[in-house]
């Protein structure tokens, strides 16, 4: 069981982000938190609120202290205009389809969820 | 489930009997909590806990019925106080929160080593599930060792309460391993590895270890060990009266 929570590292409960996926190949998405006193606990107690009716393959649990978050608006929504950066007259789709046709291929099937 | 008739042998009803009703008075027992645990995260994971114990204690009685030809229900629940098998060990209440985890420490310790002696035994669907609890059980083993250790480990109010808890339950402790009934045959047929007195020994040398690692006074032996899984006490003739009420409101009903 890995963790540095490993009893007694006082008794002070901290919050935990949990990420949970559904099936293999999925994105990890947040499911919630749980409060516990050590990675140990916290590893349980996700399970339990997050897993315990088998409704996911993977867990990551992350003290809420560890993550960096960013929500500055001047980083994030910068004021000026940079409508250029994005490519908008730049289908990808249309591109694809004439390169196919030049090169004579079929367009391939969607891959299977 | 096996198809083929279950084989003749001495002493495996009891050595049945003896699981399933540890596992379900101790499920019942715990279940007690729901609702008003220390914490909500707590709440959840001792129900669901003893959820997964009263699973084990259906799987196990489902055995016991295809061996004695009875039913699981009738089993579990049509009993008097006295004719139940489980150690004395799980006689009490749940007590406070210390008591419950200091229990469900020495019950989860002294099971793991009551497994490990039938893993791979010679009768397959008892073999089966064995391998089965002992994967859930591992689960077990990672909430009872944390909150265990987190006891034992705090300063104050929460050691103090452990260490109340362990002298109350120490008499009590080793009555998983009492001697089974017929317990000569089952090792002849390799259904049990070795003795209970031999897995006793093993358990209690674990327990000395991580005892000694937590500052944790010695476990003593066990009171008048020939009764350990009998004679108990109107603790139990409570507990009975609470997990059979429904059953015996309405006999013979089914869902």
């Amino acid at each position: 069981m890995k963790g540095d929570g490993h009893g007694g590292s006082g008794p002070e409960l901290e919050a935990w982000e949990v990420f949970r996926q559904e099936k293999e190949g999925d994105p990890m998405r947040h499911g919630g938190s749980v409060m516990a006193p050590d990675a140990d606990l916290a590893t349980h107690y996700a399970r339990e609120m997050y897993g315990r009716r088998q409704e996911s393959v993977r867990l990551w649990i992350v003290r809420r202290a560890d993550i960096v978050d960013l929500e500055d608006p001047d980083l994030l929504q910068p004021p000026l205009d940079r409508s250029f950066k994005k490519p908008g007259g730049y289908v990808m789709r249309e591109k694809l389809a004439a390169a196919r046709e030049a090169a004579g291929q079929e367009k391939p099937k969607a891959r299977a969820r | 489930m096996t198809t083929a008739a279950a084989p003749v042998i001495a002493g495996l009803d009891g050595l049945l009997l003896s699981m399933a009703d540890d596992e379900f008075v101790i499920g019942f027992s715990d279940s007690e909590w729901t609702g008003i645990a220390p914490m909500l995260e707590e709440d959840v994971a001792m129900s669901s806990l003893s959820q997964d114990e009263l699973g084990h204690a259906s799987a196990l009685y489902a055995l016991l019925a295809e061996v004695s030809g009875t039913d699981a229900d009738a089993l579990a629940f049509d009993r008097e106080p006295a004719d139940y098998r489980h150690a004395r060990l799980l006689d009490q209440g749940r007590g406070d929160w210390a008591m419950t985890i200091a229990r469900r420490y020495l019950y989860e310790t002294s099971d793991a080593v009551r497994l490990e002696a039938l893993a791979g035994g010679s009768w397959r669907p008892l073999a089966e599930l064995t391998g089965k609890l002992q994967r859930e059980e591992r689960y077990h083993t990672m909430h009872i060792d944390a909150w265990f250790q987190r006891l034992a480990r705090a300063d104050g109010e929460p050691r103090e309460r452990l260490l109340a808890a362990l002298e109350s339950l120490g008499p009590d402790a080793g009555t998983v391993f009492t001697p089974l009934p017929e317990e000569p045959a089952l090792i002849a047929a390799g259904v049990l590895a070795r003795p209970m007195a031999a897995l006793e020994r093993d358990w209690r040398s674990r327990m000395a270890a991580s005892f000694a690692n937590l500052d944790l006074p010695a476990l003593p032996a066990t009171a008048d060990p020939a009764r350990g899984r009998s004679d108990h006490g109107d603790a139990f003739t409570w507990l009975h009266g609470e997990f059979t009420m429904v059953r015996r409101s309405d006999a013979g009903a089914t869902w």
